[in-house]
């Protein structure tokens, strides 16, 4: 075996691989970081084009990413390629796993929405009395979460609200369209809150790993990144029972290699991450290595609905006369006091105006349609919901061996479903939202309660979980492996339940503390 | 020393490169070549007819006709083509033959059905039907909008041809020469990922 050079091999570069070389780093800890993924010259890789030419007219190949609805022909490089890298499931549950190998990973792409979680999630058993708490409350991450809305310059407006609290943000003043005030006036006298959505601004055009965390961390000089790394199997000294490295597979020679450290962080993404535990098979003396599998479902474009006054131009001038235009933010408000719904949990709301419907919602076409659609231009209302999946024992994710990606790894079989509880809380969104519109004097265009599958947010959470006992959860409090003391699981994987908020902020939180605890704990020589 | 060899030598020798380039700029002053005329493209549509596979002659007579009302020429502002101009209705017939069958069978099964509905109520294919006959065939698209596809094999290929037709036609080529002619938004474009090697 290889002579161990590194203090810490971090298997993946996105927003938690990127926090624990981030964290580390900074302490004068030696990190060999290791990403599936090429490095990208975003300058080179894009180009500008118009539609026509694209061979399919920007439709996109059909049949190409068949589970990647956020797809298009122009983005349709930037995922992973479903035949390179296959997963299975039963075709009447069907599972979107949505993928990006490059450095930097999915915080390259995603939509830059922070928020914290609150007791409601770590503590949500002793709430409801559903599933398990966190090993951990709010108060012991809101240090973390301090630290991270800086580096990620979080803009948002500080609202005391309990079960999104607030953090350190670039304060929004901005204020709100006589059209938000009308909506959110309509929201308040039914209870529910809303506030200023919760953005990553960054720097530059990223707001990812790629450009807030690894260059700080390379600056330090104790950063190594390896990129084109494909791992296949975290490596164990059967003398110790501790990890000692990984092997990984070059991804364009196909060459197999040997990475050795004292320590392992896997932050390769959820269900990347949980697939790598499995096929090295290990961490798995409780049973609960995939399980509990959750994510947050969404319904896109839930209720369309026109702004009367701001038709036919009249939102032309939008912002500047203050009429229509901005959005905001309603976190979840159901069941937080009492079972108040035929449903646990709850949905937030993401909510906007100023938009154009798009034609389908119009009964008409032809000539009327163009008309109506051009009268209606900037006069718009849609929301999307985000709606809280329970974690169950039995939506679970298993090494399919029969299928092996394109460098002969076995691949994932996913069995996941939403089930009543979600159909029951999609419901409740869409009957509120209806509801509010009307109250707003506002014409509904189109509603629906139909949420994509499972996946869809990309918000996959679970299947590695943190937990109090070795015999339910895969993880201890400080994303440790229960059964090998140097093995930290520091992504979405480890978390026990998932709100409706989007996870990012509490992935980089947990990676940070999880990280700042082991390098303590290599200072003391206990790993 | 055979000049192969020689160059093989020379290759694997430490001031190969410097050698080599040196030999390979020629030191003769030339006058400037005159400027070259920049060169221009045209897509297939512009150069060529499209060859069609998927639909039959009816079929694609009926579509070609129902894209005409969907999308028809001069909506406002003027001068903005139709989709028969975008030829929204040739680029379908390529898309859709790759497809997969599900959505082969919405446009099969659709455009056979409004020939029928055509031929049962007009005694007349559908693209030989007048602008009212065809008003009121079409009546599935002033039903308001709802989530989920319609059984009825029409109403499901109207409502995927309204969508797939603006959306061929606002992508098109002819589209595109219109809008940057400044007579209206779009054209449709943005960033393009090239494959990553």
């Amino acid at each position: 075996m290889a002579e161990t050079k590194y203090d810490v091999l971090i298997i993946g570069s996105g927003a938690s691989g990127g926090m624990a070389a981030y964290t580390l780093t900074k302490k004068g800890i030696k990190c060999l970081m290791l990403d599936a993924g090429p490095a990208i010259d975003f300058e080179r890789q894009r180009v500008n084009k118009s539609s026509y030419e694209l061979p399919f007219r920007g439709f996109g190949k059909p049949g190409r990413l068949s589970h990647v609805f956020q797809a298009t022909e122009f983005n349709a490089n930037q995922w992973v390629d479903e035949v390179q890298v296959p997963y299975t499931h039963d075709p009447k549950e069907p599972y979107n796993w949505v993928r990006v190998r490059m450095i930097g990973g999915k915080s390259l792409f995603w939509a830059r929405m922070s928020f914290r979680f609150s007791d409601y999630e770590f503590r949500a058993k002793d709430h409801d009395g559903y599933g398990d708490n966190w090993p951990i409350s709010y108060a012991d991450l809101a240090p973390y979460y301090d630290q991270v809305e800086p580096i990620f310059r979080v803009r948002g407006r500080r609202d005391g609200i309990q079960q999104l609290p607030d953090g350190i943000f670039i304060e929004d003043t901005s204020g709100e369209s006589e059209a938000n005030r009308r909506f959110i006036a309509a929201a308040r006298e039914r209870g529910i809150p809303n506030t200023k959505m919760r953005t990553s601004m960054g720097r530059g055009q990223f707001a990812s790993s790629f450009n807030l965390l690894l260059p700080d961390a390379m600056a330090s000089g104790n950063l190594t990144i390896v990129p084109n790394a494909v791992v296949r199997e975290i490596t164990v000294d059967k003398n110790t029972g501790l990890a000692n490295g990984a092997k990984f597979i070059e991804r364009q020679s196909h060459r197999e290699m040997h990475a050795g450290a004292r320590v392992v962080v896997v932050g390769a993404s959820c269900l990347e991450s949980t697939r790598l535990l499995l096929n090295s098979g290990i961490a798995n003396s409780s049973g609960t290595l995939g399980r509990y599998l959750h994510d947050q479902f969404y319904i896109t474009e839930s209720v369309q609905a026109v702004i009367p006054e701001a038709r036919d131009g009249k939102s032309a001038s939008g912002f500047s006369n203050g009429f229509i235009g901005g959005g905001g933010y309603m976190p979840r408000f159901r069941n937080l006091k009492a079972k108040e719904k035929n449903f646990l949990r709850g949905y937030a709301l993401d909510w906007s105006t100023g938009g154009s419907p798009d034609a389908k919602y119009f009964p008409l076409y032809g000539e009327a349609l163009q008309k109506a659609v051009e009268s209606c231009r900037g006069a718009g209302f849609s929301c999307t919901v985000m709606g809280e999946v329970l974690p169950r024992v039995d939506s679970q994710v298993r090494i399919d061996k029969g299928v092996t990606d394109a460098w002969g790894i076995p691949v994932l079989h996913i069995q996941t479903r939403y089930t009543s509880n979600e159909f029951n809380m999609a419901k409740d969104a869409i009957a509120t939202l209806e509801e509010l519109c009307h109250a707003c004097r506002w014409e509904v265009l189109g509603r629906h309660d139909q949420m994509f599958p499972p996946g869809y947010s990309i918000h996959e959470l679970g299947t590695c979980r943190m937990g109090e006992s070795p015999k339910t959860s895969v993880l201890n409090k400080w994303n440790q492996s229960w059964d090998i003391k140097n093995l930290f699981v520091v992504d979405g994987s480890s978390f026990v339940t998932g709100g409706s908020q989007n996870p990012t902020m509490t992935i980089l939180a947990l990676s940070m503390r999880a990280s700042e605890y082991m390098a303590g704990q290599m200072r003391k020589g206990q790993l | 020393m055979k000049r192969r060899r020689f160059i093989q030598a020379l290759a694997a020798s430490p001031a190969a490169p410097a050698l080599l380039a040196q030999q390979a700029v020629p030191q003769i002053n030339q006058p400037a070549a005159p400027a070259n005329a920049p060169l221009h493209y045209a897509s297939s549509d512009e150069g060529a007819q499209a060859v069609l596979h998927f639909f039959n002659p009816q079929q694609f007579a009926a579509l070609r006709k129902l894209s005409d009302i969907l999308m028809p020429a001069n909506l406002a502002p003027d001068g903005m083509p139709g989709s028969v101009e975008a030829m929204a209705p040739e680029f379908l017939d390529f898309l859709l033959s790759e497809s997969a069958g599900d959505r082969q069978q919405v446009y099969r099964n659709g455009l056979d059905g409004l020939n029928s509905q055509a031929r049962k109520r007009f005694g007349k294919l559908f693209a030989d039907v007048d602008a009212g006959q065809a008003d009121m065939l079409l009546a599935p698209l002033r039903e308001p909008w709802t989530h989920d596809v319609p059984s009825d094999p029409v109403a499901a290929l109207l409502r995927a041809a309204k969508d797939d037709v603006r959306r061929a036609t606002l992508n098109s080529r002819a589209w595109n020469l219109a809008a940057v002619a400044g007579r209206t938004r779009g054209g449709g474009g943005g960033l393009y990922w090239l494959p990553i090697d």
